[in-house]
């Protein structure tokens, strides 16, 4: 059974103890307790959600805000740069404003 | 606790005694390296630029370069120059320390030839004079000790940073100083950092070199992502700088932030500090060994090898992939119980702390060994 760590009991993603391949189910530990089915091929070290997010909510890690979701994601989704942005260090967002 | 160092003249305490080859300018690196070559017990102290640099940043260079010499890691300091006053500006900051200290200026020598001849024999005596030092038991509260990573990834959060962190505590209890640095890897966990602060200046000090540097970052209108967090980051689950900064600060341990420092300015106080550098690691180290860090604690996920020159630098994972690879040769310390056996940080981090201090009194790291080390001086301006 492949594992999954969730840091604080606010967060909304866990991190991947062992690649998990879609469809497969991972078990949580740390902060949260029982299981997920992967929706995407988890490589390790990478994130899944254990809630579901909305567009634009906050993914929370460590108990804080790593980022934004940029499109809803289901629990079991892959959540990484192709569904969460950052909102730090973004020159390119002041630029298109201007 | 004691451990067994070099003390120096000026007080402070070596756990290595080398003599320090030092580059006042780009120019003058091939000598340097000649004379390293043909020394043993020298190390080489090399830099890029420093000639057509002015203001702020020749002023860095300068003190960066006479900080790395000043360093108690190195017994005594031979400056190779091109010309007297640049050299002048490096050795005497060095002279202060009251250990012997060398000049070989190239143009004065006649040539390269003759300037590595005069050099190796300048450096043959210092080495022969500094090999009469002896270690004796000196106190761990002598130690400054730099926290780093590199190469990260989500292990690093979750494993090898927290268990650096725990050492890091460890250090401050013995009355030691602890430097973190890395100023854009704060981005997103400022605030949370901040509360730490003694005083209301040292927060507002520390939120202004934080969010100052983000201003500047986000003047040239660009994304960082791709920057920080880099490819090799997000490669490895690391998802925004939010996430590998809320990481990057368990480096920093439990203790209060007692005071902000600039590039290779030396702590005056025990306890936690932080210094505004830019992330890179060869960089940042560099700044931290001229501040008169003794030892660096670096953290790596999926891998970086960089070593400071000055300062013996502990290369920490708990990321099994890396261990089972190649890399597992350029990695002194295995935290990776933490996330495969559920071992406590708190546990894993007090072994570090131990081997720390077998490394403080001799212990060779990988980077020292196998010679993975570099010396980079931040600038921030253009050369005239």
């Amino acid at each position: 059974m492949s594992r999954s760590i969730v840091l604080d009991k606010t967060d909304n993603v866990a991190t991947i103890l062992d690649a998990t391949r879609a469809s497969c189910e991972c078990v949580l530990q740390g902060a949260r307790t029982g299981r997920i089915v992967a929706l995407a091929d988890l490589p390790f070290g990478h994130k899944v959600a254990v809630l579901s997010i909305r567009a634009g909510e906050s993914v929370i890690k460590y108990g804080q805000s790593i980022g934004r979701a940029t499109r809803d994601i289901n629990i079991g989704d892959h959540v990484h740069i192709h569904n969460v942005e950052s909102l730090r260090g973004r020159g390119d967002l002041g630029k298109q404003e201007k | 606790m004691d451990f067994l160092g070099f003390e120096r003249q000026d007080g402070r305490v070596g756990i290595r005694n080398w003599v320090g080859v030092i580059s006042v300018q780009d120019n003058v690196n091939p000598v340097t390296r000649s004379i390293v070559r043909s020394v043993n017990g020298t190390i080489p102290i090399t830099t890029l630029f420093v000639r057509g640099q002015y203001a702020q940043d020749l002023k860095i260079a300068y003190d960066t370069l006479g900080g790395l010499g000043s360093n108690p890691n190195i017994a005594a300091a031979l400056v190779v120059g091109l010309e007297q006053t640049s050299a002048e500006d490096v050795a005497s900051r060095i002279r202060k320390t009251g250990k012997p200290v060398e000049i070989v200026l190239i143009q004065d020598a006649g040539g390269t030839i003759a300037a590595t001849c005069e050099g190796t024999r300048k450096a043959l005596r210092l080495v022969r004079s500094a090999s009469a030092a002896r270690r004796r038991m000196c106190p761990l509260s002598s130690l400054t000790v730099g926290v780093e990573c590199g190469g990260s990834d989500t292990t690093s959060g979750i494993a090898s940073n927290p268990a650096v962190g725990r050492a890091a505590d460890r250090i401050v209890a013995e009355g030691g100083r602890v430097i973190i640095s890395e100023t854009s890897e704060f981005f997103g966990a400022e605030q949370v950092f901040a509360k730490r602060a003694v005083n209301e200046a040292v927060r507002r000090k520390f939120l202004d070199a934080v969010l100052g540097w983000e201003q500047l970052a986000m003047s040239y209108g660009v994304d960082i992502r791709g920057t920080n967090p880099v490819a090799d980051n997000i490669r490895g689950g690391l998802t925004t700088i939010e996430e590998k900064s809320l990481g990057a600060m368990a480096k920093g341990g439990s203790t209060p932030l007692v005071d902000v420092l600039s590039y290779s300015e030396a702590p005056l106080k025990p306890g936690l500090h932080f210094m505004a550098t830019p992330a890179p690691a060869v960089e940042s180290m560099t700044g931290l060994a001229a501040a008169g860090c003794q030892m660096i604690l670096f953290s790596t996920g999926v891998g970086n090898p960089s070593g400071a020159m000055v300062s013996p630098t502990i290369k920490v994972t708990g990321n099994r992939q890396t261990l089972n690879s190649g890399f597992a040769d350029n990695i002194d310390f295995d935290v990776s119980d933490i996330l495969e056996k559920g071992r406590g940080v708190p546990e894993l981090g007090d072994e570090l702390f131990a081997y720390a201090v077998e490394v403080a009194a001799g212990s060779l790291t990988a980077s020292e060994i196998l010679d993975q080390r570099e010396t980079a001086i931040s600038r921030f301006q253009p050369t005239i």
